[in-house]
């Protein structure tokens, strides 16, 4: 049976939660005055969530954040912010292609948005249709751009042209924005070394198996503290666990300090994922920090089918190890040849042998397995796409 | 009491940067702030290049008085530059400032909010893009450390936070504590931020009044400048003995053994420490090149330390002339106990109202009967302000705090208490 998502606020807590018949039980993301400080999992019991085991379970999942919030309000220290600094403002980009039907969610989330002098951009990847670009028109507000060279990077580097703002913040076109998203990201930019912050993603929805089983193999949240990373306390080559490109914001100057995104990775290429990760390792090796910040959050929608999620594995597969191939060969980043072969045998091998065992905790086999298959393709498929790309471009210049 | 806007006067040392003096000038001359109403004197310390020419020729929208003398440091010629000037208000910029059209104007405004203080400008610092050089990154990244550091609300200023390149203040305040002291060939501005301290002046960073800092520097002037501030802190140690327990000097035994190699060296045999060290800058362009900051890391901090060691021996002779200098200062204090007492059941804003009325060294915090702990008295830091109270009890004292309304029952336990409708009133 599907798990049912709840949103509470410790302030504002149901005497009970009843009316989830669908359910077996249920994800609770647990605000404190609206910040996110814990999530657990509750089961439904006839439909229902009694009061007290709600309460004993949400205290529980905020732990000592609960009073490090509480001292933190009881002691306003927002009053005190900096006197001669102003906050940047921020230009929001999505960047979508054929999903228009995911698109009108997530614009009219932003719609929602508090304002704070943001502008919205749509970058349309070469869709096949004009639906898209209908749809953008139809909000006044919004600008719409339309990028012909296929590929997630590329569209988020014609975002980073494009944008009119100091700060560009990205959200998938399948995600919507907590109302206070943008604020959380953008308060994180007073630090001048901060050149990326991200933040917690929660799903949207977990009504099939393979959402469930999404969430439980490779959630986008973080967890709830907020963490300050460099290249001393991340390598480089571990940057997935910073964050990732579905809740992310930069600072526009990334490109002049670091380069662009490369075109050669992420979705609509071979390499399938990976582009955000690369840029992320290559802010750490730069000595930039990227916060983690749990107070900005944003909701998922993740795949539905099974199918559309061994897809997905196996293009997260393919992009992890492209990105290690490219920190390799362009970055001569040599720490990538430890971490991906720790993450083989300590993680990927040892996952599959537990499926095979049939151990307590195994994850499906064929999901380990497609995973395993873009590891064994991922670094050629940065080669190939290179490869491509560089055609493409002698093809543009004749 | 002026009345009207102060004339700002700012003094630039300069040795032998013309390029750089050169673009110093011409950021000024790009100031919002009226140009009339401030003149620049540029002393040449000891220039062999085209300098002087240079500044002969130049054509300044602004009064430009040009000082000459023997090569001296930059302690002498700001010194002799606050000498010749006329303005209410002395502002000591570096020649290595590209300062934006802001940042005399900035100066001026902090002074005119509170006359009297110190203010001290931001100073980013330009690094080249694109190529990675751990070097650049690290200066970079303890340049805007100490900077952020000191932008947060509620920052407690030390005698360091006083960084050279661009700050200012009344020129009569400066003529009253002396000057810059010419022994010190570098850290001059750390000393002189010790008496401004002493003498109580007040510290305020400008975010506002920023120059761009375009340094420069590689490793082996990096060392160099180890060297030197070794040398720095045994004459800070003997000038300020308070200091003495801060300085990187006041624990020969690391507690590694590595750590023992720099100081035994720099002591007793320089030339071994000589050769070593040549061979080891070798090795950090090797770790540079395969991207191991680690090591990288670790290994420059040992050269560094051997560096420092060198100037240190460099004053003092040998360690056991070392290990005495440090017997020297009063190296623990007793405690003394704490001025005052606050008690946090009077609220918050009457706490720092207190504070900012006496303007304690240390102080005892309470919340009605429970002691939640003491904020203790730092050498070199500035007396507490009211603004220091919040963070200092976020960051260091959170959860004796807790404790201590728990125990007043400020908090209602949330998990003893069943009620449906929240968890607080």
């Amino acid at each position: 049976m599907p798990t049912a998502i709840l949103d509470l606020d410790l302030s504002r807590l149901p005497p009970e939660i009843t009316g989830l018949h669908r359910y077996s039980r249920a994800l609770i993301l647990v605000r404190l005055w609206g910040r996110p400080v814990g999530s657990a999992y509750l089961p439904v019991i006839n439909g229902s969530i009694a009061g007290t085991e709600l309460r004993e379970a949400v205290i529980h999942a905020a732990g000592w954040r609960l009073w490090d919030r509480w001292l933190e309000v009881y002691l306003r220290p927002e009053n005190l912010r900096p006197t001669h600094s102003t906050h940047p403002t921020a230009t929001i980009a999505v960047c979508t292609r054929d999903r228009p039907a995911e698109l009108s969610r997530c614009l009219e989330a932003l719609n929602r948005l508090f304002d704070e002098g943001q502008e919205i951009l749509i970058v349309d990847n070469c869709s096949k249709t004009d639906e898209t670009r209908c749809l953008v028109k139809s909000h006044d507000r919004m600008r719409y751009v339309r990028e012909g060279k296929p590929g997630l990077n590329a569209a988020r580097n014609r975002a980073l042209r494009e944008a009119r703002q100091d700060i560009v913040a990205f959200m998938d076109d399948d995600a919507i924005p907590d109302p206070d998203w943008l604020r959380a990201l953008l308060h994180n930019f007073d630090d001048p070394l901060v050149f990326c912050v991200t933040g917690l993603t929660m799903p949207l929805e977990l009504e099939t198996e393979a959402q469930e089983w999404f969430e439980r193999y490779s959630p986008f949240g973080r967890g709830f503290q907020r963490v300050i990373y460099d290249s001393g306390n991340c390598r480089p080559s571990s940057a997935g666990r910073v964050g990732a490109g579905v809740n992310m914001a930069f600072r526009r100057e990334v490109v002049d300090r670091v380069g662009p995104f490369d075109e050669a990775l992420d979705a609509g290429t071979p390499t399938r994922s990976g582009g955000d990760t690369e840029m992320l390792s290559r802010l750490l090796a730069a000595g930039y920090r990227i916060v983690y910040d749990p107070a900005a959050l944003n909701w998922h929608l993740h795949r539905r089918t099974w199918k559309e999620l061994r897809h997905t594995l196996y293009g997260y597969g393919v992009g992890l190890y492209a990105f290690w191939m490219r920190a390799l060969l362009v970055e001569r980043e040599w720490s990538v040849l430890k971490a991906a072969s720790s993450w083989f045998f300590r993680y990927q091998m040892r996952g599959v042998l537990a499926s095979v065992l049939k151990r307590p905790g195994r994850r499906p086999l064929d999901l380990m397995l497609a995973e395993l298959r873009g590891c064994f393709w991922g670094p050629w498929a940065y080669l190939l796409s290179r490869r491509l790309r560089s055609r493409v471009r002698a093809c543009d210049e004749q | 009491m002026m009345s009207s806007k102060p004339l700002i006067s700012v003094v630039i040392p300069t040795h032998n940067r013309s390029a750089l003096l050169e673009r110093t000038l011409t950021a000024l001359a790009g100031q919002t702030f009226p140009l009339q109403d401030m003149e620049v004197l540029v002393v040449s310390d000891g220039c062999t290049d085209e300098t002087v020419e240079l500044l002969h020729r130049s054509n300044t929208p602004f009064s430009l008085k040009i000082i000459q003398q023997a090569h001296q440091g930059p302690a002498a010629a700001r010194n002799r530059g606050a000498m010749h000037a006329t303005g209410g208000l002395l502002l000591f910029l570096d020649d290595d400032i590209e300062a934006s059209p802001s940042l005399i104007d900035a100066h001026a405004r902090a002074h005119n909010e509170r006359p009297g203080r110190v203010v001290i400008g931001y100073l980013p610092p330009v690094v080249p893009s694109g190529r990675i050089d751990f070097l650049h990154i690290g200066l970079r990244n303890w340049w805007e450390g100490r900077f952020y550091e000191m932008r947060q609300p509620g920052y407690r200023f030390r005698y360091s936070d006083l960084l050279g390149g661009n700050f200012s203040l009344g020129s009569e305040l400066f003529a009253r504590v002396g000057g810059f002291d010419l022994s010190f060939r570098t850290h001059e501005d750390y000393e002189l931020g010790m008496r401004l301290i002493k003498a109580g002046v007040d510290f305020f960073f400008a975010v506002d009044a920023r120059g761009y800092h375009h340094e420069a520097m590689d490793l082996n002037r990096s060392f160099a400048r180890k060297y030197e501030e070794g040398q720095a802190d045994v004459l800070m140690g003997r000038r300020h003995p308070e200091l003495l327990s801060l300085l990187p000097l006041a624990c020969p035994k690391p507690y590694s053994f590595l750590g023992v190699i720099p100081s035994a060296l720099a002591f007793k045999c320089p030339a071994a420490g000589l050769a070593m060290t040549a061979v080891l800058r070798q090795a950090l362009a090797f770790l540079q090149w395969a991207r191991m900051r680690a090591l990288w890391d670790r290994l420059r901090g040992g050269l560094c330390a051997y560096w420092y060691w060198r100037g240190v021996a460099e004053k003092l002779g040998s360690l056991s002339a070392a290990s005495s200098f440090l017997q020297t200062g009063p190296a623990r204090l007793p405690e003394e106990g704490c001025e005052i007492e606050i008690d946090l059941r009077e609220g918050l804003e009457a706490s720092e109202r207190i504070l900012d009325q006496k303007r304690p060294k240390s102080v005892h915090i309470r919340f009605a009967q429970q002691f939640i702990g003491s904020i203790d008295s730092q050498p070199g830091a500035e007396p507490l302000r009211g603004v220091h109270l919040r963070p200092i009890l976020l960051a260091g004292l959170a959860k004796r705090m807790l404790i201590a309304l728990a125990m007043e029952g400020v908090l209602d336990n949330p998990i003893l208490r069943n009620r449906g409708d929240g968890l607080w009133r």
